[in-house]
């Protein structure tokens, strides 16, 4: 496999990945008979909904009642935010893959409430841009790289997402320069925060400053209710039913591999780590002393935790709370927990930085995050 | 959750030729979402179109939480919170 930052045989299957739509125009909005068939529609994965409007319009042009389209898509009746790529949405609320996947769409009353607004192609560009920032500071502890690209760099990157042109996609992110994590089961990464001063120091010299923190964004679907079949997992209502969490992991090398249960274990500490200390101080200053203390101190005390938590199951991956992961979902597969996660991170993250894993944890009491 | 209860100061400053508040600093629960801090600037300046940033650098995604804001990009006890009328950071 190569290891340059891109253009693996994963990075090809995702950027090619697609889920088949079929798309119902919603009954309030036909006005004519016979209704419009259904449009069917590869979504790629990597893309976003609002930007299927233009292969979406013409096949409802026709039936449309008079006014300004503002589209947006729904689900079981569930409105779709729209910034969410295509194929995590696929993911989260299908636990047993609906293919095609019956979405219907509006072109009227937007729900305003619900999503944020999204007025045309520039809001998703807008969105994506500054989400592809947001992973710069974690990785970088500054989004330079980004807000010091091009104008023209920028809008061939964004075109790289909308046309899933993979090669033209690497070549510009391969002028940003992020640090690359080396798949390897016993690297030792350099983990000092991106915060600290010493993070550049340390970094050996000519290379852009590796890190080890990755930018993930979470999808949680907590459900107490026992089903055996995926196909059976309650159906979201609302979007208060999955936790939107955006936690850093911090990639430690200790010799051992940090596997993606290392990782999701670190993501949930609410479900499978150490009792967090209760009041606000205690979690203030494990943070500062945590910046404070060199980058040896802070791996050696990482290791020592997750070793604790290793042996706490790995094989079940469930832990005496009760909470289980059912699925956990990354760009459509479902990988093993043992696999390192430094090769989910290069392999299965999104064109923005984000790794978006989805995941269904089963609880007995039902909590929020 | 423990950690949820917590409160994150947000540091509200003013880019360009935004209005300046009366009071800069807020407290606002962890568990709420980002949206809630640009809702309040709207109310604040009594305007529909507002730019809103973290560390001048970009913008959060309003569903995202003010805890996890707190947690990634804050630094000194508090989350900085740029806002601005016009486009201030592309």
């Amino acid at each position: 496999m190569e290891s340059k930052g891109g253009g693996t045989e994963a990075h090809k299957y995702i950027w090619e990945g697609a889920i088949p739509l079929q798309i119902h125009l919603h009954e309030s909005e036909i006005t004519t008979l016979p209704a419009p068939p259904p449009a069917m529609i590869l979504a790629p994965r990597i893309g976003y909904l609002p930007l299927l409007a233009q292969k979406v319009k013409p096949f409802f042009s026709n039936s449309l009642p008079p006014g300004v389209d503002t589209i947006w898509f729904e689900y079981n009746g569930l409105p779709l935010k729209w910034y969410i790529p295509t194929g995590v949405l696929f993911d989260l609320l299908c636990a047993e893959p609906e293919r095609p996947w019956n979405l219907t769409v509006h072109f009227r009353g937007y729900p305003g409430n619900i999503l944020t607004p999204c007025d045309s192609e520039d809001s998703v560009k807008w969105s994506f841009i500054n989400s592809f920032k947001e992973a710069a500071y974690i990785i970088n502890g500054n989004c330079k790289n980004v807000m010091n690209m091009s104008q023209s760099d920028q809008l061939e990157l964004w075109r790289s997402i909308m046309d899933g042109d993979l090669d033209s996609y690497l070549r510009i992110s391969s002028k940003l320069k992020f640090g690359i994590l080396v798949d390897d089961f016993s690297i030792q990464l350099n983990i000092s925060s991106p915060k600290s001063p010493e993070s550049t120091q340390n970094a050996d010299g000519t290379a852009p400053a590796k890190t080890g923190r990755i930018p993930v964004r979470l999808y949680v679907r907590t459900m107490n209710e026992d089903f055996d079949e995926l196909e059976d997992a309650p159906v979201v209502e609302s979007w208060d039913r999955i936790s939107y969490i955006n936690r850093p992991v911090q990639i430690h090398g200790d010799g051992k591999c940090f596997t993606l249960y290392d990782a999701v274990t670190k993501l949930l500490p609410e479900f499978f780590g150490e009792k967090l200390p209760p009041t606000d101080d205690v979690s203030k200053e494990e943070v500062e002393v945590e910046q404070r203390s060199s980058p040896e101190e802070t791996n050696k005390s990482k290791t020592e935790r997750s070793g604790e938590m290793l042996n706490e199951g790995i094989v079940s991956c469930s832990i005496s709370d009760g909470a289980e992961i059912k699925l956990l979902r990354i760009q459509g597969i479902e990988p093993k927990m043992e696999i390192p996660f430094a090769w989910v991170v290069n392999n299965l993250m999104n064109p923005e930085y984000f790794l978006h894993i989805c995941v269904y944890v089963k609880i007995q009491e039902p909590i929020s995050i | 959750m423990a950690a949820d209860s917590r409160k994150v100061i947000v540091h509200l400053r003013a880019t360009g030729d935004a209005p300046i508040l009366k009071q800069a600093k807020f407290k606002i629960a962890g568990t709420d979402k980002f949206i809630k801090v640009i809702d309040f600037l709207r109310r604040q300046l009594h305007r529909e179109t507002l730019f809103v940033y973290v560390n001048s650098a970009f913008s959060p995604n309003p569903d995202e939480l003010v805890i996890d804001l707190y947690n990634n990009f804050g630094f000194d006890g508090k989350l900085v919170v740029n806002y601005a009328c016009s486009m201030a950071w592309g």
